[in-house]
């Protein structure tokens, strides 16, 4: 699926007539499902994406694929886009929405992550985590929760989900290196 | 104040990419990283790190009309309304700032009002507004005067551009929502915007953006903030 995305995206850099429209056709459904994970309201993540594929019109030739793949330079953007957004909305988002939660940390959910090996070895290293703490590190990069939702919705004081998300990515990062 | 501690700015840079922070820490982030190289290396590690978890979001077809809307869009964006401005050639820099600027780690309105009474202290007809741009570290960067009915800008503390991006100049007055483009500007050295294109008013928001070739494609800043300061009165309290 995002094989050809820094493909894609050279094209559009260069100008090529069509080339925003197939990236478009290729990516939207994909980038759609990461603004609605974050902003879980259909008139919001599709701002958010209109204003992220215009971004990604005019930044197109900033991508550098030695900095990484091109599917996952569209999702940041994107991400990034979503999340302004849902600051900017004040992060109202109640955090009783029961379509929050369980595809992203049910730990079946992360089976869906075993696609490259990069993938396979973020799943290994999120697996050995405390429950609590991986948890709260799906909240945040999936669905956008902020430290303090992410606090009520695992009825957990805020100073710890703070500092247990800050532990949590430590781990992370030395499983990982 | 991004850290300078390795660790910390570490620590900053993850809870950038996972998405945490608050609107003003991830602003002066986004500020930050054009000029703060080791916070981009970071970010960027942290990027590759937790890029496979985007796909935890199920894909969703998004509504119809959203193609034709992004088409639009991006069809209309027009070259970036850019007035290129006069570089003031054959002048020599001011004198280099040097260590009066170095030992001056206050923020933007010690810096203003210290400028302030400097230049009040010139004999020849003081500008009426000024502002010193900081960088997110708090370092000047440029001098903004108003000068007859425009803006005259000095490069105080010059440093380079990333390479294939340009710097854009915005004012956004108080009340308004939007930035207007004054140009792009060069590196260093001076540039002066000419009047008509902004009123320069107390309280007036003037930043400088990192942009592709050519300027914002959008007509709105597309790119992070290098420097920013507010217009204060000169002549003082």
């Amino acid at each position: 699926m995002t094989l050809d995305a820094a493909g894609m995206i050279r094209g559009v850099a260069d100008g090529e007539a069509g080339a925003l429209r197939r990236l478009y056709d290729a990516q939207a459904s994909r980038l759609f499902g990461v603004a609605m994970a974050i902003l879980r309201d259909r008139d919001a993540a599709a701002d958010a994406l209109h204003d992220a594929v215009v971004k990604i019109a005019a930044r197109a030739g900033q991508y550098d694929p030695a900095r990484g793949e091109g599917g996952a330079w569209l999702a940041a953007i994107v991400r990034n886009t979503a999340l302004d957004l849902a600051r900017a909305r004040g992060r109202e988002t109640p955090t009783d929405d029961p379509s929050l939660g369980d595809t992203a940390v049910a730990p079946e959910a992360l089976d869906r992550l075993c696609e490259s090996q990069e993938a396979g070895r973020l799943r290994d290293c999120l697996a050995a985590l405390e429950d609590r703490n991986r948890e709260g590190i799906l909240l945040a990069f999936v669905h956008g929760l902020s430290h303090a939702q992410i606090a009520a919705r695992l009825d957990l004081p805020l100073g710890t989900v703070k500092a247990w998300i800050r532990r949590g990515l430590a781990r992370l990062k030395g499983c990982l290196t | 104040m991004i850290p300078s501690d390795p660790e910390a700015l570490d620590a900053l840079a993850a809870e950038h990419v996972l998405g945490t922070l608050d609107a003003r820490e991830a602003a002066e982030v986004a500020r930050a990283l054009p000029v703060d190289a080791a916070l981009r290396d970071a970010v960027a590690r942290w990027e590759a790190r937790l890029a496979p978890l985007a796909d935890l979001a199920p894909p969703m077809a998004p509504p119809d009309g959203l193609w034709k809307r992004i088409d639009a869009s991006v069809a209309k964006r027009s070259p970036a309304p850019v007035v290129p401005l006069r570089a003031v050639p054959g002048r020599a820099a001011p004198p280099r700032p040097g260590k009066f600027w170095k030992a001056w780690s206050a923020g933007a309105t010690a810096v203003a009002a210290g400028l302030a009474a400097i230049l009040f202290l010139r004999p020849a007809d003081p500008p009426r507004m000024m502002t010193v741009l900081l960088t997110s570290r708090d370092q000047p960067a440029w001098l903004v005067e108003a000068e007859g009915g425009g803006l005259r800008l000095a490069s105080l503390n010059p440093r380079p551009v990333e390479p294939g991006r340009v710097q854009q100049l915005w004012a956004l007055p108080p009340g308004a929502t939007a930035p207007t483009s004054l140009g792009l500007i060069p590196e260093d050295g001076q540039a002066r915007v000419a009047p008509g294109l902004v009123r320069p008013e107390p309280g007036m928001l003037i930043e400088i953006t990192l942009e592709p070739p050519g300027g914002s494609p959008t007509g709105r800043p597309t790119g992070p903030i290098l420097f920013i300061g507010r217009l204060v009165p000169a002549t003082g309290t």
